[in-house]
């Protein structure tokens, strides 16, 4: 009872202290999607979003927006922006779609894109510099390295999601630097951007050591003004963190994080396989035995709320079925949706707040059913990609994208959008799309011809400039229902100066991931190429997001992993080798050609005696005759 | 001449005889036993002995005339032409010799011509007798009574004295003008044969005492740069030269525009918002107007929660202060762009400040004493707020003390002179700072000079020498001009360009290429082809020092015959 009435004055206090500035309370709010997926993993999203009205933000008056990534925008002329960090490979075959329809992530390293004003590309480079080097500098990435070279311009793949009064002299210009190390030197100034700094709230359960240990994470920042139908346009900044967390990994205590097989007794077994004995054992399914809390899978409870946040916006969700039961902490009030696969906590301001998911138990149907019940069963994504190298040598190669379409109904139309390094030099007339018909692969049957020449359905390309920028290949296509598509291309490797190698040159060069963005059946963005992409955009506004901000032509955007292109590498001391080398060569010439012209030649007999009997009689002479001296001298 | 030569002699006895040395010394043996005679080749054609000579004559002059020049013209660095003694002179002070002549007209309306004259005159005669510092000269004019009706203040002269008759005397600045009121009971006028006279002496008294902390000042920076002593005023005494020292080490270099961030950081949750935009403007707008002639100020402001200081105790020290700003976690970076970032925080907090306001915080504070702030030299002020636990607005009001605190600590952070009326002191710090400017511009000349002198091996590419130039050219315009407008915009100039041309990126590139990497690229090439060269040129000088000696020989023996 005393607890309920303390409970009651809290809620009462919280009540009085934030009326004062409900008004501004929707400014902010944060949010944790916990989403268990198969095979023992968890996908963990941050939300964090603040908004800052566009006079207060011209005037320099930051309050939840953070002051110095406003000042580098402000600086570097920059409407909208976005920068993800990602580390790691989302492995769609079993967890599904991606979160926020794959909106939220970036390829594995760096990629930073905006939209710059300006009125000329000379004044939208420059810019881009500023930028760069003022974001390398804010979130310790190498950022300054996107140099004119790894700088392109998509034509096709983007499209601002923010409402821009005029796009006319608004550049797009997209970096990206899939070499970069995503580490806790990110985090840090990613946190110190937050309102609540990472001290209270869903902030406090991310900590670089379970951030950066995850089979697959993204960080990302995006900034976008939104006109709102009534009202003050507001700068929105959406920073958003999605990780994949092995259960078992996780949960390994600190102190010992050494991996080691657990003893046989422990280890969990199918029973209902016949030949299960005590010395046989069919590992039974990860997911079916799925039991975490919170804080074992973080290391630590999550501290109370933020309390700038939205109150209509519960901190904490989780996926699962609602036949599952979930324990928290005392004074958290537990929200099931009408779906009945999600609920949400709301969680009082100053208290910890813990989250167990048990086992589920024995006895509950739902759970002996089939194993999967025990989990919502992700989503299947729209297309799957995988791509790789083929060919051998260090002269040539080729890359090979497969695209399936697992829908049995419905085609997919996408950009594919490859930049390239300029030291990969493309043949674009070896570039060749074949569709493979059915999911299994099984019939190997080349298409048609009609068929195969209208999967790519138009082709940008800008090729490369040797050490000036890169090769830029956007591809619009079509994969029919069901079906396999290889798109193929070869490609020849330049040889690098020597000065161009970067350290540990024999390691490869990293390229970078090649976006997907799969057309909005719906809504039809940039088929009229050049015209304002905005146009006609303002109506779509994409609920399934549950982002309020923002509206885009894209479906779902996916990302391959990067590759690892192996270039002729020199010997690196060969400038000190070529050097000598060719030092003795004009030495040995010299050497001939002088002695030629100044020496008198003789008959054999007639110059001076030269050898190595001369040479040790000599020798042989001075020995004796000193020896002869020092007898005369005793004598 | 014998060629042949009695084999048991040996070679002893070969060297006796000059002309045997072509006889072959390896054809004894020291125990003397005989060796087969060898054959001699046929004597040489003179023809071939010139040609051999002309053959490295001529690879010597190619090394010497081609090679080397080649070598000389291709490795070495590029140093433009620097006015060195020129740039030391500007270091030393030798160039400049820098004099602010300042007028200061008078206004006496109420008195004859003849009458203000002769005041004037005394008034001037009293003031350098006062004064002792050359550099700083204060001369005296009489304002054209017509023009004086409808202006008060002419924009030449840096302070006008209105003579105004009265009970008594005093003196008063008028707050809004460089105006001094002097009123005078009329019988301390002079008369116009007297020497001296009170009015005079309290005039010029009054004068001194306005200038002097502009004339410390300035005699200070004069004296810890390297100026010759002639130049210097005497009597500058310790404490004063001590508390210059502080005040100049505690503002900011001069930047035409400074970047004000005011933070609010709150150890918890509350207060999340604050009304500093009004509060800046009502409290802070009128200082930053009056000081836009000299500096531009752009403004951002930020609300941080949850920031913990880097000391915890409840009650800071002394020792505190200078580690209480949390810099690994506070987002104050410095603006991005040029200008200087002038950082002035909020701390809404329970913590207190145990010292009391000692010397520093007293003085630095104009308006009032500070119990809950402190300056931090060149960076900015921090001002501990402690609220009740549950205010989640700060009203402007409730930021007016702060912002007075700030407001103050403005001034002293951009080195505006303490004492005076405010636009008398705007005028002073114009003065202050283009001598500053000017001292520093030269000092990094020096600097530059005494590089290029210590590194023979540092490139000097031409845009320095053109950041020289140009430098040069604005110092010695703002050396004519100092004390005038234009010598603060041309020191402003010649200040920018100097660093400029010290930090040129381009000339630190070629300082690190080591003496190693050189022999490891000359050796492998010349000492194979150097062995030849040498020998060749040996070996033909030995057989020409021999010929000449055969030579010698022949003719002596013709004589004997």
């Amino acid at each position: 009872m005393r607890q309920f009435l303390s409970l009651f004055w809290l809620s009462f206090l919280s009540l009085v202290f934030f009326s004062p500035s409900a008004a501004s309370a929707a400014d902010y709010h944060e949010q944790l999607v916990l989403r268990p997926l198969p095979q023992s993993a968890l996908l963990a999203s941050f939300n964090f979003r603040s908004n800052t009205t566009v006079s207060e933000f011209e005037k320099g008056n930051f309050r939840f927006f953070p002051r110095s990534l406003g000042q580098i925008l402000q600086h570097a002329g920059t409407r909208e922006l976005h920068l993800r960090f990602g580390l790691g490979r989302w492995d769609a075959e079993s967890w599904g779609a991606r979160p926020w329809d794959g909106a939220r992530e970036g390829g594995t390293g760096v990629e930073l894109w905006a939209w710059l004003e300006a009125d000329t590309d000379e004044e939208a480079d420059r810019k881009w510099l500023t930028l760069t080097n003022a974001l390398s500098g804010l979130f310790c990435a190498s950022l300054n390295f996107i140099d004119g070279t790894r700088t392109t311009r998509p034509v096709m793949s983007f499209q601002p999601e923010g409402d821009h009064a005029t796009v006319s002299n608004l550049h797009l210009l997209y970096g990206v630097l899939p070499h970069e190390v995503v580490c806790t030197e990110n985090l840090t100034p990613f946190l110190k951007l937050l309102p609540c700094k990472g001290k209270v709230g869903i902030a406090t359960l991310l900590d670089g050591h379970k951030l950066f240990d995850a089979s697959w994470q993204s960080m990302a920042i995006d900034i976008r003004p939104v006109c709102p139908a009534d009202g003050e346009c507001v700068l929105q900044i959406e920073q958003t963190i999605d990780m994949v967390l092995d259960i078992e990994r996780s949960k390994r205590p600190r102190g010992n994080p050494i991996p080691r097989p657990p003893p046989g007794h422990e280890l969990p077994c199918d029973t209902s396989k016949p030949y299960h004995s005590h010395d046989t054992c069919f590992p039974a399914d990860h997911t079916a035995n799925q039991d975490w809390s919170l804080s074992q899978i973080f290391g630590k409870p999550m501290k109370g709320t933020c309390p700038l946040t939205d109150p209509t916006v519960p901190p904490v969700c989780i996926h699962v079925p609602d036949t599952r039961s979930v324990f928290v902490s005392e004074g958290v009030r537990e929200n099931k949706s009408a779906s009945g696969a999600s609920r949400c906590f709301e969680i009082p301001p100053s208290a910890d707040f813990d989250m167990v998911l048990p086992r589920p138990s024995e006895s509950d149907p739902a759970a002996n059913q089939t194993p999967d019940s025990a989990i919502v069963p992700p989503e299947t994504p729209l297309l799957y990609a995988e791509r790789s190298f083929t060919g051998h040598g260090q002269e040539r190669g080729g890359v090979q994208t497969i695209l399936r379409n697992p829908s049995p109904d419905a085609a997919v139309e996408f950009i594919y959008m490859e930049s390239l390094p300029w030291f990969m030099r493309i043949y674009l007339h070896t570039m060749e799309a074949r569709v493979v018909a059915g999911a299994g692969g099984s019939a190997h049957a080349r298409a048609r011809p009609d068929e195969s020449s209208s999967l790519i359905q138009q082709v940008f390309y800008r090729p490369a400039v040797d050490r000036a920028r890169g090769t830029q290949l956007e591809v619009r296509m079509r994969v029919p229902p069901a079906a396999t598509v290889f798109l193929t291309y070869d490609f020849e490797k330049s040889i690098l100066r020597y000065t161009e190698y970067p350290p540990d040159a024999n390691r490869g060069f990293d390229v970078a991931a090649a976006v997907i963005t799969i057309l909005d059946p719906d809504h039809p963005g940039p088929r009229s190429d050049q015209g304002s992409p905005a146009a006609g955009a303002g109506t779509s506004s994409s609920s399934s997001r549950g982002s309020g901000g923002g509206r885009r032509f894209a479906a779902y955007t996916l990302r391959t992993t990067t590759l690892l292109c192996s270039l002729p590498t020199p010997d690196f001391s060969m400038p000190y080798n070529v050097i000598i080398f060719t030092s003795t060569a004009i030495a040995l010439a010299f050497g001939g050609v002088f002695n030629i012209l100044v020496r008198r030649f003789v008959a054999a007999d007639e110059g001076p005696e030269a050898g190595l009997a001369v040479l040790v009689g000599r020798l042989k002479g001075r020995l004796l005759r000193g020896a002869g001296q020092a007898v005369k001298g005793k004598s | 001449m014998t060629i042949q030569q009695p084999l048991d002699k040996g070679a002893a006895a070969a060297d006796l005889q000059n002309s045997a040395a072509v006889a072959a010394p390896a054809a004894t043996t020291s125990n003397g036993l005989p060796l087969p005679a060898r054959k001699e080749p046929p004597p040489e054609k003179p023809s071939d002995v010139r040609r051999r000579s002309y053959i490295i004559l001529s690879f010597w002059l190619i090394v010497l005339c081609l090679g080397l020049p080649i070598w000389w013209k291709t490795t070495t660095i590029y140093r433009a032409d620097l006015p060195l003694q020129e740039m030391l002179d500007w270091a030393d002070g030798k160039a400049c010799r820098p004099v602010f002549p300042l007028r200061i007209s008078i206004q006496a309306n109420a008195l004859q011509e003849q009458e203000a004259q002769n005041l004037l005159r005394l008034t001037q005669h009293a003031l350098d007798d006062l004064n002792d510092f050359s550099g700083h000269h204060l001369r005296l004019q009489l304002a054209p009574p017509a023009a004086s009706e409808n202006r008060d203040h002419d924009h030449d002269s840096v302070l006008t004295i209105r003579l105004l008759p009265g009970e008594t005397t005093t003196a008063s600045f008028d707050p809004h003008a460089p105006v001094l009121d002097i009123t005078y009971p009329p019988n301390t006028l002079p008369s116009p044969t007297s020497s001296s006279s009170s009015l005079a002496t309290y005039v010029a008294g009054q004068l001194r005492s306005t200038f002097a902390e502009e004339q410390a000042t300035i005699s200070y920076l004069l004296s810890t740069n390297s100026i010759p002593s002639e130049h210097r005023p005497q009597g500058l005494s310790p404490d004063v030269a001590d508390s210059l020292s502080k005040r100049t080490t505690r503002s900011l270099k001069y930047a035409p525009t400074y970047h004000l961030t005011f933070s609010l950081f709150t150890s918890g949750p509350l207060p999340s918002s604050w009304d500093i935009e009004d509060a800046i403007h009502q409290y802070m707008k009128p200082v930053l107007d009056v000081l836009s002639p000299i500096h531009n100020f752009t403004i951002d402001t930020q609300v941080q929660l949850y920031a913990t200081p880097g000391v915890q105790n409840q009650v800071l020290n002394k020792e505190d202060l200078s580690s209480f700003i949390n810099a690994a976690e506070w987002p104050l970076s410095p603006s991005i762009g040029g200008a200087p970032t002038i950082n002035f925080v909020v701390f809404a907090g329970n913590q207190t400040i145990a010292v009391p306001p000692t010397q520093d915080s007293a003085d630095s504070s104009g308006t009032a004493p500070a119990p809950h702030s402190w300056l931090i030299p060149q960076w900015g002020t921090v001002y501990l707020l402690s609220l009740p636990s549950d205010t989640a607005h700060l009203s402007s009001e409730a930021l007016k003390q702060p912002l007075l605190t700030f407001t103050s600590h403005l001034l002293s952070l951009t080195g505006m002179p303490q004492s005076g009326s405010l636009p008398l002191r705007l005028s002073t710090l114009a003065r202050i700072r283009s001598a500053d400017l000017l001292l520093r511009a030269s000092s990094t000349l020096g600097s530059l000079a005494r590089l290029a002198l210590a590194l023979p091996s540092i490139s000097i590419p031409s845009s320095v020498a053109d950041g020289v130039s140009k430098t040069m050219a604005h110092l010695r315009l703002a050396c004519e001009t100092l004390g005038r407008p234009e010598g603060l915009a041309h020191a402003r100039v010649a200040e920018a360009e100097a660093e400029r041309a010290f930090f040129e990126k381009s000339m630190v590139g070629q300082l690190y290429f080591p003496d190693e990497h050189k022999i490891a690229v000359y050796l492998p090439l010349l000492g194979p082809v150097a062995v030849p060269l040498v020998m060749g040129l040996l070996n033909e000088l030995k057989a020409w020092r021999k010929r000449r000696r055969e030579a010698a020989e022949v003719a002596q023996g013709k004589k004997k015959e």
